[in-house]
């Protein structure tokens, strides 16, 4: 296919997208004569192209959608459901050829599906005539005015862009003002196109896209060949033209290849971090460095990032077919359009999108009438809603129907033993919610041509958890359903924790890192049980699958009873352990993909360079877990477990002066390691200088430190109320979810104590720690806080 | 190759490996890194050597002794890199020696008594003074062909 072929698929979808969107909105405002003169627009540049590239079968099909659209534009037809009913039906035509265009090159021959769609078209034109004539007149008259200059403001810009663009990567010869023939630029464009016979067509469209211009906006001819000179001047005063102007296209691949660049640049900057941190004046320069790169990394991504609208667009048009078939009546609400996300994560979504919408327009949103019987409008709200919350970006799908049916999904999951039926019982709302996640779920009691064939929600959540993203759900009986997709901005750079496995580093993504548990060389071998040739650990009352990373990648076999570390993973709704050596420090790290030989052991999602310039390579979670049999509707299981346990609370295990003791871990802000001279004293009260305010501090590890300055005390910073207070300790063992424990007899519930780890232990009551209130008098002035 | 009136002599990189010389044409080689930190990759094919950082990229290095059959080196190697369709690779040698003019006219084909592996990785062998210069392409030694001709 010719490079201007390409070019012309390119345009002409865009510009079918544009006319979907236009025409969706058409139907809520059918008198916005704007929308019809932009609509009208993009089936005529369709028209105006395919006929010099000899595609028939489109110039028919556009010309007959043309004359509809310019009887619309004129006034002297009014907009009607039919209308836009068969105007979309010609764009999914078009559309049809433009694919068989891109697949084969030709148009393919279906006349008789044209003829029909053309006697459709011809059929809504005659029919026409039930507009108020008071209306239309009015309407006209603000086209005059407005259309024209909407009208003119984009055609300048693409008709002088899509004539030259084919040519422009390769010949930077071409000459802006576009208007005059131009032998030299098509003779450069001879060789790409094969033979020199692309020159001819190549002014053709030229002239025909400046002549597209002439017919639709005569006032805008002349603008248009000086368009360079004036644009930058013009810009400030005309804000609709500004963006065009200021933006351009980008190839990915040059993209793709910044983003590696700056990657490396974010290697060579941790590199840089490492082996100057101890020099004071470099570690100023590092430090701007690491400024810089971070900055130029954002740019990078920045120009990677394309607005959800890009996606967004065809939900409309979804949603209207969507209504209409179900017989249901359906607004759909677009929000927060302009969020940006990185383009592969964009088109990753599309899908998952895609199938929430359908679910909700199909089991979510009532019928009409059932909506009226439940005293709501007979419309239903589906409101699509995509935001910026920290390093994620947030797409929410949310309906105002009916909602889930808990006891519904409740007796599927247990007639599909997805869970067993004395679980159910016991599961709460939220968690009943998560079992339509689950592969094989789906409640739709009858199989509509829209969903509910049996592949639902477990494949949208699979979809988003592909790319490191989290789908929740969350619905009210009688006021809807919001389901929420949590994406990450981008997937080149993930932060990922090193772990280490027989003196290697590898990667683990931390999206899919749940938690870490040590065992120390004693506890190895007792802590880790077997089933058969199954390792198992014991977390928190379950049992955790575990897989020796040493073992799955045949690395030389470890002695026995050593200390090791257990990272507790959950991908793909997966849950096991992974147990490695040791821990490293968790990194940012650069994705390098890795050569299709190694791709092909299946483990590895890629590999990285470490900020010690040491090499990486990334583990796949999923991909392990799948590869060693982990099962999915057990550890769903687990998961569901984990999260409601009532009677169950975690714990911060610490120890000070020798006993253990534990912190709810509700209360804890964080832990700081600092020197123990930093310890002050207010009268005799223990305090802490922490963010410019003093910090009430219960100091137990204190008397078993002694009086070396040059200790080191670990201090864990609570919220007891609305005031803040630190522990010290000698150590902070782990965390640990306790349970409640009744005393014998009475049943009563003991406070201050829990079952930790099966241990008694007592539970830091931080309320016991003296305010600084009464002291804070003596600390000031008279006595000076004095160092211990 | 062995049209000698055209190109009669050409350059060649001299690698060692083991007791052996081999020559790989210059005009194929990117680059040259001097015993890098390679790190290698668990399960993966028998004749892949490691990971190594090459320009920002990471790279799979295919190790000319695995592929040979021989005991891995003891100290660390050099690699050639070399660029194919899909992407650079690199090959470990044992260490780069100096860039030699051979003359087509001194080239033989692989002897048919050579082993079978030899035969489908050397490209025969150019005759030096003292002793056998064997010929390598960097072709048969992508990553991808030799996953399809060995299998580890």
């Amino acid at each position: 296919m010719d490079d201007l072929t390409r070019e012309f698929l390119l345009e002409s979808q865009e510009g079918l997208d544009r006319m979907e969107r236009c025409l969706t909105d058409l139907e809520t405002r059918p008198g916005d004569t704007e929308l019809l003169a932009e609509i009208f627009r993009s089936v005529h540049t369709i028209k105006g192209t395919t006929g010099f590239l000899g595609f028939g079968r489109l110039e028919v099909l556009s010309h007959a959608g043309e004359n509809l659209l310019g009887l619309l534009r004129d006034g002297s037809l009014a907009v009607s459901p039919e209308i836009i009913s068969g105007l979309l039906a010609l764009m999914d035509s078009l559309r049809s050829i433009l694919r068989a265009i891109e697949a084969t090159g030709a148009e393919g021959e279906r006349c008789s599906e044209d003829g029909e769609m053309i006697a459709r078209l011809e059929v809504l034109q005659n029919q026409g005539s039930t507009f108020t004539q008071a209306e239309i007149p009015a309407a006209v008259a603000v086209a005059h005015s407005a259309a024209p200059r909407k009208a003119r403001t984009p055609r300048q810009r693409s008709a002088p862009r899509n004539a030259p663009r084919p040519l422009a990567p390769r010949s930077r010869k071409v000459s802006p003002p576009p208007a005059g023939p131009e032998p030299r630029a098509a003779g450069e464009a001879g060789p790409h196109g094969g033979t020199g016979a692309v020159s001819p067509p190549l002014q053709s469209v030229r002239q025909q896209a400046s002549l597209s211009a002439e017919e639709i906006a005569p006032v805008a001819l002349r603008p248009t060949v000086d368009r360079t000179r004036q644009a930058p001047a013009e810009a400030p005063s005309m804000p609709s033209g500004g963006t065009a102007d200021s933006t351009l296209r980008v190839d990915v691949e040059l993209l793709n290849r910044m983003m590696n660049l700056v990657g490396e640049l974010v290697l060579t900057r941790n590199q840089i971090l490492q082996a100057t941190s101890a020099d004071a004046g470099f570690a100023l320069l590092g430090r701007r460095l690491d400024m810089v790169t971070a900055d130029l990394r954002e740019s990078v991504m920045r120009a990677r990032m394309q607005p959800v609208s890009h996606v967004f667009s065809r939900f409309p048009r979804l949603v209207r077919d969507l209504a209409r078939g179900l017989d249901k009546r359906v607004q759909l609400e677009l929000e927060g359009q302009e969020t940006e996300l990185d383009k592969s994560l964009l088109e990753a979504i599309r899908d998952p999108l895609t199938h929430a919408i359908r679910n909700a327009v199909d089991h979510g949103i009532e019928s009409p009438e059932q909506r009226i019987a439940a005293g709501k409008p007979a419309e239903g709200l589906l409101r699509l809603r995509a935001c910026h919350e920290g390093s994620h970006v947030i797409v929410e799908v949310h309906d105002d129907g009916a909602g889930m049916n808990i006891e519904r999904i409740r007796d599927k999951a247990v007639e599909r033993q997805l869970v067993s039926p004395a679980r159910a019982e016991q599961m709460g709302e939220r968690e009943i919610l998560q079992l339509i996640f689950l592969p094989g779920f789906s409640t739709a009691s009858a199989v509509t041509s829209v969903s509910g064939r049996g592949v639902g929600m477990d494949v949208v959540r699979t979809n988003v958890e592909k790319i490191g993203g989290k789908v929740e759900i969350d619905s009210r009986a009688g006021q809807g359903t919001v389901l929420r997709l949590r994406i990450p901005l981008t997937l080149a750079i993930i932060p990922a924790l090193i772990v280490r496995s027989r003196g290697q580093n590898f990667a683990v993504p931390q999206s899919s890192l749940t938690e870490l548990v040590h065992l120390s060389a004693g506890e190895a071998d007792g802590r880790i049980e077997r089933l058969e040739s199954a390792a198992l650990y014991r977390l928190r009352g379950r049992l955790l699958p575990l897989i020796f990373l040493d073992r799955l990648l045949e690395q030389p076999a470890r002695e026995r009873s050593r200390a090791c570390d257990i990272a507790v993973l959950n991908a793909d709704g997966r849950r096991f352990g992974l147990v490695v050596d040791g821990l490293a420090d968790p990194e940012e790290i650069v994705v390098k993909p890795l050569a299709a030989v190694l791709r092909a052991i299946g483990y590895y999602a890629g590999a990285t360079i470490l900020g010690n310039g040491e090499m990486a390579l990334i583990l796949n979670p999923g991909a392990i877990a799948q590869n060693a049999g982990v099962g999915l509707t057990g550890d769903a299981d687990e998961n569901l477990a984990d999260e409601t346990r009532n009677a169950q609370q975690d714990f911060l295990l610490v120890e000070a002066d020798g006993r253990r003791a534990a912190l709810p871990l509700e209360t804890v802000l964080r832990i700081e390691r600092i020197p123990r001279s930093r310890i002050e004293w207010a009268g005799a009260r223990p305090v802490l200088r922490f963010e410019g305010a003093l910090l009430p501090l219960d100091d137990r590890a204190g008397q078993a430190a002694g009086d070396d300055p040059d200790a080191q005390a670990t201090v864990v910073v609570c919220r007891d109320g609305k005031r803040q207070v630190g522990m010290s300790v000698a150590h902070v063992l782990d965390v640990a979810g306790g349970r409640q424990l009744e005393e014998a007899g009475s049943g009563a519930v003991a406070e201050g104590i829990t079952l930790l780890q099966e241990h008694v232990t007592g539970i830091v009551s931080l309320a016991a720690i003296p305010s600084l209130d009464g002291v804070s008098g003596h600390a000031s002035s008279e006595f000076p806080a004095e160092a211990r | 190759m062995n049209d000698t009136s055209v190109q009669p002599s050409h350059q060649v990189c001299s690698v060692r490996v083991g007791e052996t010389l081999y020559g790989v044409p210059i005009a194929h080689v990117l680059e040259i890194l001097g015993k890098p930190p390679t790190q290698p990759v668990p399960l993966a094919p028998g004749f892949v050597g490691g990971l190594v950082h090459y320009r920002g990229e990471v790279i799979t290095a295919v190790s000319l002794r695995r592929l040979l059959g021989m005991e891995p080196s003891p100290a660390r190697e050099d690699v050639l890199v070399f660029e194919t369709p899909e992407g650079p690779f690199g090959l470990f040698v044992d260490s780069v020696g100096e860039v030699m003019q051979v003359s087509d006219a001194d080239h033989e084909p692989n002897p048919a008594t050579l082993e079978s592996r030899r035969q489908a990785l050397f490209a025969g062998a150019w005759k030096l003074k003292d002793q056998l210069l064997v010929s390598l392409e960097p072709e048969r030694l992508e990553p991808m062909r030799l996953a399809a001709s060995f299998a580890g």
